[in-house]
């Protein structure tokens, strides 16, 4: 029962959406302010090439040299975010070519690339990765055991994220703000709303949350380090927030979903299930199925109800509005 | 009340003229410095690197004709982006949409082709095919923004990944029309079918570093440029494209047709593209090249948006970073090696680009500094900018 | 005013470039004899490409101040492999090693008459274009026979990236090896479309121990399946590298390439101006594949017994690829006795093998 297919999927789904939630959420914030982050994939290889390097080169007990290296892989994307944020918040510079420039710098063949090889970080397993660590037992449970109890820790972490952060944007003061922040930041501003550093933190937060994500991958889905072994996840996640209708809970249905939906095509092969030129259309699935979800939430009235910042992607100057 | 900070930014009421030129050559100096600073920061030599960069980009002996090789389909690319960012509209599928011009205008080579020299009836039906796979597939996220307000920049992004796959079905994966099935190298190992000799395109040679050739794609693209610089500056379409990219409510109170824009230049900047595919097949692999190690690894799509930017998405500027940035690509081999890891030519890339971007600030914007309050006095008042 | 920039923009950077062409000395001409390898992904990709720089290293090493070499790295077939030649031969260098199918062309050999170029895994042999590649299949017959001795249940997982003659040639030496130690066992394929893709990878593997696999294989470069075999305690075999670290429990073997000793016979052979091309495939005899070191749990029976057969592979009295041989569905592809060649026979040939013995389940198109 715990091999059926739906089982498997679910299960994979939650572990391979992961890196895909963490990077959604800090999109969602900066998204939330304001600042439309293009950057996100070159921030996750950041992050997943600084976060393994710290498990690689400190040594201390697992636990401790773990947090660590999230604590190192969320500054680093939040540093890269920081370029972005200055460029697109301080100077104005267009949003997407600079997310696009960012993603070109700190990505495959870029910053990630030259640090991964320049510390000689390949081919060498993670001295410390996050595995599943309740009870073998809990784990063989019927259905629950693998989906629920044989994640590894950053799973049940980003569950708390998630909490967090709806709660944030839902009940706090400055979550309420940061709505304001992005319908209108003439209004905003105008309430005495600092626009520029609400815009600041949420972008360097989606950073640090994007780092998290790439780390997701080198510290506990395949503990080992590769020049781009994001694969474009980065580009997933920015198209989750929107499918999520920019709420944080929506983002964890929507990461798991793509998660399940990328580990089909194997899944389908080992059990022999072939419809046509399987390899293509399997492959494509999750890009296309990400495409049709986009359509559907973006074409009609459920637009307006979307909660789309209006703001998203324009720069703030006080004195033109 | 907040104090107001003493450095403020405010547009400018008007753009020297001066401006325009001296802050992207500047930003492209001050990009060589910053990527300077990277460079002794990792031990490495900035002046000897810059020197090998441009030796291996120009000087050297067949230099030229690999940069020329390079900068092709980046101007395609180029062209293909500011077509559509002009418009404010982000097609980012230019890497998707010049494969798809590839398999078609290679489909187009291979059922017209024959023996013989160059044929330019191939040739022309090679173009009409390869432009027209690519406005297919550009029209898709198209349609998507215009009846369905769909973010164009996921969807033609996504698209990307769609049409690497099916390239690589179609030669790898599949006994498609495209895949050579004839002789024993081909059951070894999947390769596209060689066009026909009439299918091949030419080039022009010149008597330059011992024999550069200017290939037929390079020309295309020039004449892509002029026909792009008209069709914005002196056409009216352009002039409502115009409007549109600045203000889609004052485009609709004009009577502009939104949606048909849209499409019209999502195709045009998804036909370009595909130009930039059928002239890898014709100039350069004549074949189509679906290997994942191949056409799919260069990335030409996402490079030509950097050089659309760069070029701050004029037709002539943009084939000229092309060229530059071409020979950067070409240079970026010559450079890698056991000391200079390949990952430094993409960050001296985005360093190169950030600080274009950022200087884009000093041309539209204007920094002012305060000067402080006298105390007891008040504040000079702020003068403003007269049309000096 | 727009031509007024572009022709100030253009006239600084020639000056620029101007500048930096006169100054400073050209290349000065070293004595060491220069050859250059060309690598399709990272130098240290702990696969493919770092097997052929670790024979790089060996070259560096054995000859010393008489050779000078370099790597380029990720340099993709096509127009970069093309510029990539050129920036060398205009830096000296006399002699490419391309590490992957399709590098070198005709037009390209043609274009450098006086650089001898040797072309890993292909086909085309010319005055200047050597081809080399060799009997992995040799190796990774006897480390399915590991995997099969393994087995404590009737499915193998097999990981495997392109559907194309190479792979084929030796998931069907795997599978014969397996099916040698544990007859009726079933090697399944999952293919990945990715030569190197941790993440496709370990997906590939959980799907294979979902179908039911206890052990697990692969035609792929990155360890991902045997971390994940590690992690549930089943037996496993790699490919192309001693990856024991990786999976220090879970290990059994794996088929590695041994580039050096042919590239120092090459290097050598050039540097004394008795270079030849032709068409070099590599056995276990000349060293140029052989098994990575055992991991804990292959016994010491297995050990023997596959001693014994590497032993009459070398001497030539057996051949994992002698019919009778039956494709999957039981037709017979090769009479019994026979033994398939290299490049000799059609698709019955080893380079063009696209069919999947009896046993291995799988579409053979991908």
């Amino acid at each position: 029962m715990n091999n059926s297919l739906a089982v498997v999927l679910i299960a994979s789904g939650i572990a391979y959406g992961t890196p895909l939630l963490f990077a959604s959420l800090g999109e969602l914030l900066a998204e939330r302010s304001g600042v439309l982050n293009l950057g996100v994939e070159g921030m996750m290889l950041v992050g997943a090439v600084t976060g393994f390097w710290t498990v690689q080169r400190f040594h201390a007990a697992t636990a401790v040299t773990l947090l660590l290296a999230l604590v190192v892989a969320a500054v680093a994307g939040a540093a890269m975010a920081s370029i972005l944020a200055v460029l697109v918040i301080t100077l104005r510079a267009n949003q997407i070519v600079t997310g696009l420039a960012l993603t070109i710098f700190a990505g495959a063949a870029g910053l990630s690339s030259y640090l991964g090889n320049d510390l000689n970080l390949a081919d060498q397993p993670a001295h410390h990765a996050f595995q599943a660590f309740l009870p073998n037992s809990m784990q063989n449970w019927p259905i629950v055991g693998p989906i629920l109890f044989g994640q590894n820790p950053l799973v049940y972490f980003s569950w708390v994220c998630v909490i967090v952060i709806a709660l944030y944007l839902s009940r706090t003061r400055p979550g309420l703000n940061l709505r304001s922040v992005g319908e209108s930041p003439a209004a905003a501003d105008t309430m005495g709303i600092d626009v520029t550093r609400y815009r600041y933190v949420h972008t360097l937060l989606g950073g640090a949350f994007a780092g998290l994500g790439g780390a997701t991958i080198t510290l506990a889905i395949t503990p080992q380090w590769v020049d781009g072994i994001t694969g474009g996840a980065g580009w997933i996640a920015i198209a989750l927030v929107i499918f999520a209708f920019w709420r944080p809970e929506l983002c964890l249905v929507g990461a798991y979903f793509f998660g399940a939906l990328q580990a089909l095509a194997p899944q389908l092969q080992a059990r022999n299930i072939t419809l046509g030129p399987t390899v293509l259309w399997t492959n494509a699935l999750p890009y296309l199925m990400t495409i049709f979800v986009l359509v559907v939430v973006s074409s009609g009235t459920a637009r307006r109800r979307l909660g789309a910042p209006s703001a998203l992607g324009v720069p703030y100057v006080r004195e033109e509005h | 009340m907040r104090l107001r900070p003493p450095v403020t930014i405010e547009q400018r009421l008007r753009r020297p003229r001066w401006l325009t030129v001296a802050v992207p050559v500047g930003s492209v100096i001050f990009a060589f410095l910053v990527a300077a600073l990277v460079l002794v920061a990792t031990g490495h030599d900035p002046i000897s690197t810059y020197h090998q960069l441009f030796d291996a980009a120009f000087v050297q002996r067949g230099s030229l004709d690999q940069t020329l090789i390079a900068a092709t389909p980046l101007a395609f690319t180029g062209l293909a982006a500011a077509a559509a960012f002009r418009m404010k509209l982000y097609n980012i599928g230019a890497e998707g949409q010049m494969y798809m011009g590839a398999i078609t205008g290679a489909a187009a080579g291979l059922y017209l082709g024959g023996r013989g020299g160059p044929s330019p009836f191939v040739i022309a039906a090679m173009v009409v095919a390869g432009g027209l796979g690519g406005m297919a597939w550009g029209l898709i996220p198209g349609i998507l923004r215009a009846f369905f307000r769909t973010s164009e920049i996921l969807t033609s992004l996504l698209l990307n990944y769609v049409a690497g796959l099916i390239l690589t079905y179609l030669i790898f994966e599949s006994e498609s029309y495209w895949r050579q099935t004839k002789g024993f190298n081909a059951t070894v190992f999947p390769t596209g079918k060689p066009l026909p000799p009439s299918a091949v395109w030419p080039g022009l040679s010149f008597n330059l570093q011992g024999g550069i050739v200017l290939p037929l794609g390079a020309g295309l693209a020039v004449l892509v440029a002029v026909f792009l610089w008209f069709l914005y500056t002196r056409t009216r379409f352009g002039f409502e494209a115009q409007v549109l990219g600045d203000s889609d409510r004052a485009a609709r109170y004009a009577g502009i047709r939104v949606r048909r824009k849209i499409l019209a230049v999502m195709a045009l900047s998804g036909a370009i593209a595909g130009l930039g595919g059928v002239s890898q097949d014709g100039d350069f692999r004549h074949a189509l090249d679906g290997d994942p190690n191949g056409l799919q690894k260069q990335g030409y799509g996402y490079t030509g948006i950097v050089v659309a930017a760069l070029g701050r998405y004029n037709p002539f500027a943009v084939v000229v970073i092309a060229f530059l940035l071409g020979g950067l690509q070409n240079a970026g081999a010559a450079l890698q090696g056991p000391s200079f890891p390949s990952g430094l030519v993409g960050v001296i890339q985005g360093i190169i680009l950030f600080s274009a971007l950022g200087g884009e600030l000093l041309i539209r914007y204007r920094v002012r500094i305060r000067r402080p309050a006298r105390p007891g006095g008040v504040a000079p008042a702020q003068v403003p900018e007269t049309a000096a | 005013m727009k031509r007024h920039r572009l022709a100030l923009g253009v006239l600084l950077l020639t000056v620029l470039a101007l500048v930096f062409a006169s100054v400073g000395a050209g290349a000065h001409k070293a004595s060491p004899y220069k050859v250059a390898w060309i690598y399709v992904g990272p130098h240290n990709d702990g696969g493919w490409s770092q097997a052929h720089d670790q024979g790089r290293v060996y070259v560096q090493k054995q000859l010393g101040s008489k050779v000078q070499t370099t790597y380029k790295e990720n340099i993709a077939v096509g127009t970069q492999f093309a510029q990539t030649v050129a920036s060398l031969v205009a830096q000296g260098y006399q002699m490419i090693f391309a590490t992957s199918y399709g590098y070198v062309t005709p037009q390209i050999a043609a274009q450098y008459p006086n650089v001898k170029f040797e072309q890993a895994t292909g086909t085309l042999v010319k005055s200047n274009v050597s081809e080399y590649f060799g009997a992995a299949e040799d190796t990774v017959f006897l480390s399915g026979m590991a995997a099969g001795a393994a087995a404590k249940c009737n499915t193998i997982g097999y990981v495997v990236a392109y559907p194309i003659p190479e792979v084929k040639r030796h998931a069907n030496a795997f599978a014969l090896g397996a099916q040698l130690t544990h007859p009726g066992v079933k090697v399944k394929l999952v293919w990945t479309n990715s030569w190197f893709d941790p993440s496709k990878e370990k997906k590939a593997a959980q799907s294979l121990r979902a179908a039911g696999a206890c052990v697990l294989g692969q035609n792929v470069d990155s360890p991902a399946t045997g971390q994940y075999a590690e992690s549930i305690h089943i037996p496993w075999v790699g490919y192309d590298s001693d990856a024991a670290k990786f999976a220090p429990k879970s290990w059994l073997t794996a088929s590695v390439y041994n580039w050096g000793p042919y590239y120092l016979k090459r290097v050598k052979a050039a540097m004394a101006g008795t270079w030849k091309p032709g068409f070099y495939y590599g056995t276990i005899n000349d060293g140029f594949t052989k098994l990575a070191p055992y991991g804990p749990g292959v016994s010491l029976r297995t050990k023997s017994l596959i001693r014994r057969y590497e032993r009459r592979i070398e001497r030539g009295s057996y051949y994992e690829f002698t019919g009778p041989l039956y494709d999957q569905k039981g037709k017979l592809r090769v009479k019994k006795g026979v033994r398939m060649q290299v490049l000799k026979g059609g698709t019955n040939s080893l380079y063009g093998m696209n069919w999947l013995v009896k046993g291995v389940i799988g579409s053979p198109s991908g």
